[in-house]
C-alpha cells in the first residue's frame, strides 16, 4: 500500500481519489499537508482554539465521506477552505460573541513589512489592499465573505444577517467602487 | 502444568471416529499440526478452541476444565484466541470494523483502549495502511491476515489456528513466522497446515495426526531424522519406491523403497519423513 | 503567475500569530490558499500536539465511524458503546429494515381502519409477526458468518441473541402499540395483540434451539397465520385476541421458557443452548 515516501510525491487531487479509495494514509497526507494552513486561517476568524479544532476535524471526516464528490474542479485547498469554512459558519450560528471576519479597522501591530515586500504584495493584488481599504464596512464585509471566503450570496446573507439580494447590490457595487480605484494611476507604482 | 492438556480425548461423527484417544499436552512454543484430510486436526483444534465439546476424555486448558461451570469456560476463552479454517465478513464490514467487533466480543469495553488494541493487531499483521478497507475488497491472503489478526487480540495465552497460511505469499509466510516465534515465548501455539514446508518454516515441535491418532509427536528434527537413510537421487526410480519425482536437475528424488543402483543419498526433508510415516495412506489421499 | 513570489518567513509567522491587520493578512491569506509551497511553511508555525490531536480524532472516527441512526438513539437513551457496537453490525437495526417493518405495520392498521373496525385480521396478523420475524433475524443470516467466532468468545452466543431480540423487540413495540391505538373498536385491542406477540418470541426461541430459526420462524408465521385466517370463518374479528385465547398464548409462551431453561442446564457444557 502506499507507503508515505510515495504519498508525499502525490499531489493534492491524487490523494483526494486514493482516500474515496478507501485510502486512511492518503487522509492522513492530506491533513499534514492542508490541517495546519487550515488552523491558521480559522484561527483569524475564531479565537477558540477548541472550536477551529473540530472544525478542522469535521472537515477531514467529511472529506473520507464525500471524497468521491470531489469533481477535480478547482484546487483542492479551495476545496478544503470551502468545507471548513462553511462548517464554522454553521457551528457558530448561535455564537455572537464570536468574531467571525477579521477586525478590518485595526492597525496591525506586527512588524511592518519591507519596503520590497510592500512592493510584491502590491504586485500581487494590484492595489486592491488599499482600495479595499477605503470600502465601507459593510460592502468590506461583503467583499470578504463572498470573494475572498467564496461563500455564495445566499450564505453570506445568512452570516451576515442580511437579505441575500443586499447581498448582492453591496457585491455589485463594491465592485464598482473597486474598479473605479485600481483605474487610477496609483503613487509610488512605475 | 501445561497449558493445553487432552488425555484420552475421543470426539465421534456418526460412524466416523474424528479422534480416537488421544493424548497431548501443548505449553509455550510453536506446535504444527500436519496430517491428510480427515485426520482429525481440525476437530483437535476445535476442541481445544472450546468450540465444540469431546465425546469421552479429560481436556484440561489454561488448568481449568472447559466441560465445567459456564465461568471456567468463559475464564478460558478471555485468554484464547482462535481463527477458524473458514471465516465470514459481514456485510460491507471493514478490516478494522471487523476486528473491533471481535474486540468488543471479546470484552474489550473501553473505546479507547480497544481502538489502540485494534490498531496494533493490525500493524502485526501487517494490514495497518489496508484498516479502513473494505473486506470484500482484500484478497484472499489479506483476509486471512485479517482473520489472524483477531485471533491475536488481547495477547492470548493460547493461540489455535486452524490453517493460518492459507493464500499468504512467501514473504507473508516469512512475516507470520517471525509473528509467531515471537508470541511462542509466552503462548502455546498450534497450527494445522497442510504444507509440510510451512511446519518446517513456522514449528520447533510437530505433531502428525492420521485417522484420528497420533503417529507422532517430537520435534522436527527428530521428524526429519526418522527419514535418514531412507531417500536418494537416481536417474531411474526403482519399482517399490513410496513415491517419486522428477527434480529440476533430472533426476529423480526416491522416497522409500530399495536403492536402485547408481543412487546417491540425500538429505531428507520434512516432507520426506511425513510421507513415509504415513506410507500409503499420505500418498493415497495428499494433504 | 505566482510561483515566483513567496510570503516572507517572518510574514508568516505575524500572520499565523494574528498580528496582521485585516489588509495585509487577507492578502497573505489569498497567496497561501493557492501556493503549496507557502502552505508547506505555515505547518511549523502551528501547534504540532494540536495537530496531533486532530488527527487522532479523524483517524478514530475514519477507522471506527458513526452508529447508524438507530443505535446512535439508543446510545442517547443509555446504551453502553460496547454493546452499541454489537447492535450496529446487526442487520435487524438496519434502518431499512426498521422502516419496512414501520411500513408494514401502518399499511395494516390502514385496512384495518379502512374495512371500519369490522376486519381486524390485518393488523392482527402482523403486529405480532414482526417481531417475530426480527427476533429471527437477529440470528443473522444463515450461518452467521461470524458464528464460529461467537461461540468461542467470552461475550457469549445466547447472550448476543438475547440482546439482539431485545433490541427488535424495543425498536417495534412501542410503533405498534401507537398505530393500535388508532385502530377502531374496543379500546383494549390496542394492547391486546402484545399477548400473542409476548408469547410468540419464546416460542420462536424455543423452537430455533431444536431445528434453528429459518424452519422456526416459518412454524410460528405459519401457525399465527392459520390461527388468524382461522377467526375469519364466522367467529368475531377479535377472536384471536379474546381472554381465552389469551390464556392459551401464555401458557405456550410458559412452556417454552420452561424448555429454553432445561435446555439452557443441560447444554451448560460449551454454554450455547440458541
Amino acid at each position: 500500500m502506499g507507503s508515505s515516501s510515495a504519498l508525499a510525491d502525490q499531489d493534492d487531487t491524487a490523494l483526494v481519489t486514493l482516500v474515496a479509495d478507501g485510502d486512511a494514509a492518503a487522509l492522513e497526507e492530506l491533513y499534514g499537508r492542508h490541517a495546519p494552513w487550515l488552523v491558521a486561517r480559522l484561527m483569524r476568524r475564531c479565537n477558540d482554539s477548541d472550536v477551529v479544532l473540530d472544525v478542522v476535524q469535521d472537515t477531514f471526516v467529511t472529506v473520507w465521506k464525500d471524497a468521491r464528490r470531489y469533481r477535480g474542479t478547482g484546487e483542492v485547498a479551495g476545496w478544503l477552505w470551502g468545507i471548513a469554512f462553511r462548517r464554522m459558519v454553521s457551528r457558530l450560528r448561535s455564537r455572537k460573541d464570536v468574531v467571525l471576519l477579521p477586525e478590518w479597522d485595526t492597525v496591525g501591530r506586527g512588524h511592518v513589512p519591507a519596503a520590497e515586500d510592500e512592493v510584491l504584495l502590491g504586485v500581487e493584488y494590484g492595489d486592491l489592499a488599499g482600495a479595499l481599504a477605503r470600502l465601507s464596512p459593510e460592502f468590506r464585509s461583503v467583499v470578504q465573505a463572498c470573494v475572498l471566503d467564496g461563500l455564495t450570496t445566499k450564505e453570506a446573507g445568512k452570516l451576515l444577517g442580511v437579505r441575500q439580494n443586499t447581498v448582492k447590490t453591496r457585491l455589485h457595487r463594491a465592485k464598482a467602487q473597486l474598479r473605479g480605484s485600481l483605474a487610477l494611476p496609483q503613487e509610488g507604482w512605475r | 502444568m501445561n497449558a493445553v492438556e487432552l488425555t484420552a480425548v475421543t470426539k465421534t461423527y456418526g460412524r466416523t471416529r474424528a479422534l480416537d484417544a488421544v493424548d497431548l499436552s501443548f505449553d509455550r512454543g510453536v506446535t504444527g499440526l500436519l496430517g491428510p484430510n480427515g485426520a482429525g486436526k481440525t476437530t483437535l483444534l476445535r476442541i481445544v478452541a472450546t468450540s465444540i465439546a469431546a465425546d469421552r476424555g479429560g481436556v484440561r486448558l489454561l488448568g481449568r476444565d472447559p466441560h465445567g461451570s459456564h465461568a471456567e469456560l468463559t475464564g478460558i476463552r478471555r485468554e484464547l484466541g482462535y481463527l477458524p479454517q473458514e471465516l465470514g465478513y459481514p456485510g460491507d464490514m471493514t478490516a478494522f470494523g471487523f476486528v473491533e467487533y471481535v474486540a468488543v466480543l471479546k470484552e474489550w469495553n473501553d473505546r479507547a483502549r480497544r481502538l489502540r488494541e485494534v490498531r496494533r493487531v493490525l500493524e502485526l499483521v501487517g494490514l495497518g495502511d489496508l484498516a479502513t478497507k473494505r473486506v470484500s475488497k482484500l484478497s484472499g491472503g489479506q483476509r486471512r491476515r485479517v482473520a489472524l489478526a483477531q485471533a491475536l487480540l488481547g495477547d492470548p495465552r493460547i493461540l489455535v489456528l486452524d490453517e493460518p497460511t492459507t493464500g499468504l505469499d512467501p514473504t507473508q509466510r516469512a512475516d507470520l513466522r517471525r509473528t509467531l516465534s515471537a508470541l511462542g515465548g509466552h503462548c502455546a501455539v498450534l497450527l494445522s497446515t497442510h504444507q509440510t514446508e510451512d511446519v518446517a518454516a513456522l514449528c520447533e515441535r510437530v505433531v502428525v495426526l492420521a485417522g484420528g491418532t497420533v503417529r507422532f509427536d517430537g520435534t522436527v528434527t527428530d521428524l526429519v531424522a526418522t527419514a535418514a537413510g531412507r531417500v536418494w537421487l537416481c536417474d531411474d526410480p526403482g519399482p517399490d519406491a513410496l513415491v517419486s519425482w522428477r527434480t529440476g536437475t533430472g533426476r529423480h528424488h526416491v522416497v522409500g523403497g530399495t536403492p536402485p543402483p547408481g543412487a546417491t543419498a540425500t538429505e531428507p526433508t520434512l516432507e520426506d519423513a511425513y510421507l513415509l510415516m504415513l506410507g500409503a495412506d499420505a500418498v493415497r489421499a495428499p494433504a | 503567475m505566482t510561483t515566483t513570489w513567496h510570503v516572507h518567513d517572518d510574514l508568516l509567522a505575524d500572520y499565523v500569530a494574528g498580528r496582521l491587520d485585516a489588509i495585509v493578512g487577507a492578502s497573505v491569506e489569498q497567496h497561501v490558499a493557492r501556493c503549496a509551497e507557502c502552505r508547506a511553511s505555515t505547518t511549523p508555525l502551528v501547534d504540532p500536539l494540536l495537530l496531533a490531536r486532530g488527527w487522532d480524532a479523524v483517524r478514530d472516527t475514519v477507522q471506527s465511524p458513526a452508529f447508524p441512526l438507530p443505535v446512535r438513539l439508543a446510545r442517547r437513551c443509555g446504551l453502553p458503546e460496547p454493546t452499541a457496537v454489537l447492535l450496529a453490525a446487526a442487520s435487524s437495526l438496519r434502518t431499512a429494515w426498521v422502516v419496512g417493518s414501520f411500513l408494514a405495520l401502518t399499511f395494516a392498521a390502514l385496512a384495518v381502519v379502512l374495512a371500519g373496525g369490522q376486519l381486524l385480521a390485518p393488523f392482527l396478523l402482523v403486529a405480532p409477526l414482526v417481531p417475530v420475524i426480527g427476533v429471527a433475524a437477529a440470528y443473522g443470516h444463515h450461518q452467521d458468518p461470524l458464528e464460529t467466532l461467537v461461540v468461542t468468545a467470552p461475550y457469549g452466543r445466547t447472550r448476543l441473541i438475547l440482546l439482539r431480540t431485545l433490541a427488535v423487540l424495543a425498536s417495534v413495540l412501542p410503533f405498534t402499540v401507537l398505530l393500535g391505538l388508532f385502530l377502531p373498536g374496543p379500546a383494549w385491542l390496542a394492547a391486546a395483540w402484545l399477548g400473542p406477540a409476548v408469547a410468540l418470541v419464546p416460542t420462536l426461541l424455543a423452537l430455533s434451539s431444536f431445528v434453528g430459526p429459518r424452519v422456526g420462524v416459518a412454524v410460528v408465521a405459519l401457525g399465527w397465520s392459520a390461527v388468524v385466517l382461522f377467526s375469519l370463518r364466522g367467529l368475531p374479528a377479535t377472536w384471536p385476541v379474546e381472554a381465552t385465547q389469551q390464556l392459551v398464548y401464555l401458557v405456550l409462551a410458559a412452556v417454552s421458557l420452561v424448555v429454553l431453561a432445561a435446555r439452557s442446564s443441560r447444554d451448560r457444557r460449551m454454554g450455547a443452548v440458541l
